[in-house]
């Protein structure tokens, strides 16, 4: 099944990639060619500050804006929906349309892009890309609870997911995902997630990641994940 | 048992102050740790809060799998033991008149707080699922069915709202099994993806309990059990919950 979707979806993916701000391969389509001519409406960059953040966040999101003025490190943008054009190329592309409604797909937006300001997930990352590590800042909201006054198990797992996989480029997907939880993170606190490539072989990506507080004095988790690049050469089955 | 539960908060809390030391002396029982019996585990965390809406009852947005799969547990909660888990907008509405660890108390009540997997409100956008528990076998089932606003891949789910679910669904299960409360471990191992919309199934099982640790096991798959679409692992600490004597 997995098989039927990578066919022909390098395009999709390279899109998808970019909407969770994957940065721009040196062969990505040329600026000018994101205005699509039936596209009117620029797109929402979600990976900047807002009146929810906390003023933890706003200093470090500041410190990190600074390293990119000498361009080591780049801010990635973040965009809830696919633009219409995604949308014709995805209907295109996929291959097995039995499985997707044409309906959902008209209201779907990306999970944690959903909520608004300062609920959900307030998180930017940032990327350096000569060590090929990213650093993402995330504030967790009110509606992320688990155990009362705590982040939720599943909410750090859906940010460390995210996380990691803002280190690899172009179509992956999440094979598997390891998580130590060692402190909880309280709700509404800001923590700094460190991801890193550790090891490429073939399309498998092996990653990890730490996640720790503002001062790096309290560890909370820490995690490790195998991506897979897709081979958009496959065929369908 | 107190001892227990204060290394416990040592090693897990950054908080400074110990449960006790900043409230009114509870009124705990030494011999009781971990030893709160299944039923009356069960019986008090899943009372029907009259003032809080129960979310694990169907809506105009359950498909006809979703529903067809609830009526056939609902029944199963009639004839063989199984328990619907009530689901409310915040844990706390389970654990009323008990006091969290941590020393969290103080911040907790915050009336904009929500469950994460409860966080969605529009019927049918977000989180559809419901959990039937089997107390004498320590296992459980999630109907799970997802909404668009849980998109990741264009079309299907995202996987960390899976995740999520599946981390919510073991942290029901390891209460009820024996006070499993916060997440050590979570291992979780993709296989297929769920398409928007349609019903996944998530088993659960308490694999083994020892050195105050839970060991749970889930595979979520397709109704028909032909795609599996996830395998994951959990593990989670027991924490005694004292009874707060100064709520009322």
């Amino acid at each position: 099944m997995l098989r039927s979707c990578t066919a022909g979806l390098r395009s999709i993916w390279a899109l998808r990639g970019r909407r969770e701000g994957a940065p721009r391969l040196s062969m990505d389509l040329q600026p000018a060619r994101r205005l699509f001519s039936t596209e009117k409406v620029i797109h929402k960059d979600w990976a900047l500050p807002n009146p929810s953040w906390s003023k933890d966040l706003k200093l470090l999101f500041d410190q990190f804006m600074k390293k990119c003025e000498d361009g080591s490190w780049e801010r990635l943008p973040s965009y809830k929906r696919r633009s219409t054009q995604e949308s014709e190329d995805f209907k295109t592309y996929f291959l097995d349309p039995k499985l997707v409604e044409e309906e959902r797909l008209s209201q779907a937006q990306l999970f944690t892009r959903g909520f608004e300001d300062g609920l959900g997930f307030e998180y930017v990352i940032f990327k350096n890309n000569d060590e090929k590590r990213t650093v993402c800042l995330f504030q967790g909201g009110p509606y992320l609870q688990g155990v009362p006054g705590l982040l939720h198990g599943g909410a750090m797992a859906t940010m460390i997911d995210i996380a990691l996989g803002s280190c690899t480029g172009g179509a992956v997907m999440t094979a598997n995902l390891n998580i130590n939880f060692k402190r909880p993170v309280p709700l509404c606190s800001v923590v700094v997630i460190n991801s890193q490539l550790d090891k490429l072989e073939g399309r498998k990506l092996f990653l990890s990641c730490n996640v720790r507080s503002v001062d790096e004095k309290t560890l909370y988790s820490e995690a490790t994940g195998l991506f897979i690049k897709l081979d958009p050469e496959k065929s369908s089955t | 048992m107190l001892r227990r539960g204060f290394q416990a908060a040592v090693i897990l809390g950054h908080h400074g102050t110990l449960p006790g030391a900043t409230h009114l002396l509870p009124r705990f029982n030494p011999a009781s740790a971990f030893g709160s019996s299944m039923e009356s585990l069960v019986s008090r965390f899943c009372q029907e809060m009259k003032k809080s809406k129960n979310y694990a009852l169907p809506n105009a947005s359950w498909g006809p799998d979703m529903l067809s799969l609830y009526h056939e547990f609902l029944e199963k909660t009639k004839t063989s033991g199984w328990v619907r888990v009530p689901s409310f907008r915040s844990n706390r509405d389970h654990i009323q008149g008990f006091k969290l660890p941590l020393d969290l108390s103080a911040n907790s009540d915050k009336s904009d707080w929500r469950l994460f997997t409860r966080c969605i409100e529009r019927e049918g956008q977000g989180y559809e699922y419901v959990i039937f528990f089997q107390p004498s076998e320590k296992k459980s089932i999630c109907l799970f069915q997802p909404g668009p606003y849980l998109e990741g891949v264009p079309g299907f789910v995202h996987g960390g709202s899976l995740a999520a679910l599946i981390d919510e669904t073991f942290s029901k299960t390891a209460y009820l099994s024996g006070e499993g409360l916060l997440t050590v471990n979570f291992n979780i191992r993709f296989k297929n993806l769920i398409p928007l919309g349609s019903l996944a199934v998530l088993n659960v099982n308490v694999e083994k309990i020892e050195d105050q640790k839970m060991y749970l096991s889930c595979v979520t798959q397709s109704r028909d059990q032909q795609t599996v679409y996830a395998k994951a692992s959990g593990t989670f600490l027991q924490m005694h919950l004292e009874e707060d004597s100064s709520r009322q």
